[in-house]
């Protein structure tokens, strides 16, 4: 453990009362930017849309997760990942950075246990992808602890089923070059959506063998536990293919077909995914194709509305959703409308991460 | 009123008339007033004389209409699934072909108005659904139905053509041209209206050198013949000269005012240039090394062209290609 974030962690503990997430202004969001100047940021976004606070990053950055009560958040690199940073969002100070262990990448994504104290990131295995989950001691200033297999090639988001311990991971399925991002197995890729203990044990295993080319990448969870998946295809893009599943441990797949008019909208690629708060409805985001497209939560489809470079998605606490855009805007969309809550001379970064 | 508006508003932007209106005056309008009349027409030829043969000529004028804005794939077009409608292609699992087999083998008399085809699916409709009704086996085209169908397969796409031109002239042009003022719920920036016409400039450009010459070329190891577009018509080779000439056109309309773009206008006279001389009209060459070699050399030069504008319009601009959609995850 480093020193420094050794003080710092001490120093937290030492405050009281506790920081709490209203010290760094109740943010409901954070999210990755690319500032004007070309320097890389997190961001906390209020309920309203305003920024509350910017912090620097070494590089370009890709999702965070919060802790479940202290305001701290963990920010990680875009993938190959070499960093995630521990944020204190009440003060923007960095009190950790966490390095992959040799010959180990971040891949964007992680997520806390129900209590805090563990941190789990998403990472692969530099030379040939396997997937890895690392777990870090997040009471005892974020040494590793420990890491068990993701069950699959290049696994990318990772969240927590609500009420439980257990994880849900997406494996990519794309094995890629070590030193960069090109895909190595397109042709013979094998994505899955797995459920994982705590401990690593395999508990169930989604996947679908007639769209074995479409990544599964990115997740949101329903209260209730339903699970939705968003995908990139990697076929060819003249076939339409759905974007978006549902499941629930111990059932089947719902695959989310959109309107026939809007079923290459999204240029075979989804880049987030969220539900509404109430969780009613579900909505994936295609900066490719400039599009969100909303579904039941039984995947039937809504509405869509069209957005130059939308991607970050998350639910607005008034109903429907808030998205981010590569210019800057953030705004709540709700049933095909978009309402403005701000706009930034920033590139706002794929994506946007709900917290509490 | 919606009419006076946009003439207010293109009226406000003279003598100096400068990229966003100059485009809408310049390209966008006659172009789909154009699309609309040659689709007009053809609808009316059919109505006069269903026959095959006879409906060639007004299907490629209406076709080559076509290109003059198959690029501009915003607003109207996009509403309904009309682009798709108009122009299904790719179709790789001949989705189209299978279903129009499927109305020519039923014969159903209560699927030939206009109403009952804007309901049909969308693979099955517009110029491909004519190109095969019009270029294919003649033993299935040659009967009563066949004839009917074309009729209605034309009214449906000649409709199809004038809503969107009425959205256009009716209200869209007005929110291009209106980018970033109050209420504009689309256009939020003065910039998002010319972002959005320069991405149809660019993706314009990637759709024929990726998609109506990269199918066909697929691999060297397994070439895609008869991948190309509109093959039964032999027009492949036409479709991508004419999208060119289009494009070249909406990126001197984009600049205009702005400043000069010599190396996006010497990469598209390239690109026209070879397109010109190619003796290929449906890149079956693509089979053969020489002739593979011709036609990847064409998707080069449109390909330059490309990167050019990117780079001299995107400037002239202040825009560029999106930050998310630039790449994957």
């Amino acid at each position: 453990m480093k020193r420094r974030a050794f003080l710092a962690s001490l120093a937290a503990a030492a405050a009281l009362p506790r920081a709490s997430w209203a010290d760094a202004g109740s943010p409901a969001y954070l999210a990755a930017a690319k500032e004007v100047s070309g320097d890389y940021s997190l961001s906390g976004i209020s309920r309203a849309g305003e920024r509350l606070f910017s912090l620097p990053l070494p590089s370009r950055g890709h999702a965070a997760t919060a802790h479940p009560t202290r305001p701290e958040a963990v920010a990680f690199a875009r993938r190959p990942g070499t960093f995630a940073l521990v944020i204190d969002c009440a003060t923007g100070a960095t009190t950790a950075r966490l390095t992959p262990p040799e010959g180990r990448q971040f891949n964007g994504h992680g997520v806390y246990s129900a209590d805090g104290a563990t941190l789990y990131t998403s990472e692969v295995v530099a030379e040939g992808s396997e997937g890895r989950i690392g777990l870090w001691d997040a009471a005892r200033g974020y040494q590793r602890i420990g890491e068990f297999a993701s069950n699959g090639i290049g696994p990318h988001e990772i969240r927590r089923l609500p009420g439980s311990d257990d994880l849900v991971v997406v494996n990519g399925g794309i094995q890629t070059d070590p030193s960069d991002r090109t895909p190595l197995n397109l042709d013979t890729m094998r994505p899955n959506l797995s459920y994982l203990s705590p401990e690593g044990a395999v508990l169930e295993v989604v996947e679908l063998p007639e769209l074995w080319q479409n990544s599964i990448r990115h997740l949101a969870l329903r209260s209730d536990g339903q699970v939705a998946f968003a995908m990139q295809w990697q076929g060819d893009l003249a076939e339409p293919v759905p974007l978006l599943g549902l499941h629930r441990r111990g059932e089947d797949v719902i695959l989310a077909e959109p309107f026939d008019a809007e079923m290459f909208a999204m240029k075979g690629y989804a880049g987030s995914v969220a539900y509404t708060q109430d969780g009613q409805q579900v909505a994936i985001t295609s900066p490719k194709g400039g599009r969100i497209q909303a579904f039941s939560a039984m995947g039937v489809p809504l509405w869509s509305l069209a957005r130059a470079d939308v991607c970050g998605l998350g639910p607005c606490a008034e109903g429907g959703f808030v998205a981010t855009d590569g210019q800057g805007l953030v705004a709540r969309v709700i049933d095909g409308r978009l309402e403005p809550l701000s706009s930034a001379s920033v590139s706002w970064d794929n994506h946007l991460v709900a917290l509490g | 009123m919606r009419l006076p508006a946009l003439a207010a508003l293109l009226a406000l932007a003279s003598p100096a008339m400068a990229d966003v209106p100059e485009v809408i005056s310049k390209h966008v309008l006659p172009g789909y007033a154009a699309f609309s009349k040659a689709s007009a027409d053809l609808a009316a030829a059919a109505q006069t004389d269903c026959a095959a043969e006879g409906l060639r000529d007004e299907w490629n004028a209406t076709f080559d209409a076509w290109l003059g804005v198959s690029h501009l794939r915003m607003g109207p077009v996009e509403e309904q699934g009309r682009a798709l409608a108009i122009a299904y292609w790719p179709d790789p699992k001949n989705i189209g072909g299978r279903q129009l087999d499927a109305m020519l083998t039923k014969a159903d008399p209560a699927l030939l108005t206009s109403e009952a085809m804007a309901q049909v699916s969308v693979a099955a409709r517009g110029l491909f659904g004519l190109e095969r009704l019009i270029y294919g086996d003649s033993a299935q085209i040659s009967d009563a139905y066949a004839c009917d169908l074309r009729k209605a397969l034309a009214q449906d796409l000649a409709a199809m053509a004038a809503t969107t031109e009425a959205g256009w002239t009716g209200g869209y042009a007005d929110l291009v041209l209106s980018a970033g003022a109050e209420g504009n719920a689309t256009f939020l920036t003065a910039s998002e209206g010319r972002q959005a016409l320069f991405t149809q400039l660019i993706t314009g450009l990637e759709f024929d050198a990726d998609t109506r010459i990269g199918r066909p070329l697929g691999t060297f190891d397994k070439p895609r013949p008869e991948r190309a577009e509109a093959l039964a018509s032999g027009r492949s080779l036409r479709n991508v000269t004419l999208s060119l000439t289009a494009l070249r056109a909406m990126a001197e309309a984009l600049a205009q005012g702005l400043g000069e773009i010599p190396q996006t206008e010497a990469a598209f006279d390239r690109a026209l240039d070879l397109a010109g001389k190619l003796d290929d009209p449906t890149f079956a060459g693509v089979s053969d090394p020489s002739g593979r070699l011709k036609v990847e050399i064409l998707q080069q030069a449109i390909q330059a062209a490309r990167t050019a504008a990117e780079a001299e319009i995107g400037t002239l601009l202040g825009v560029s290609a999106g930050f998310n959609s630039a790449d994957g995850d």
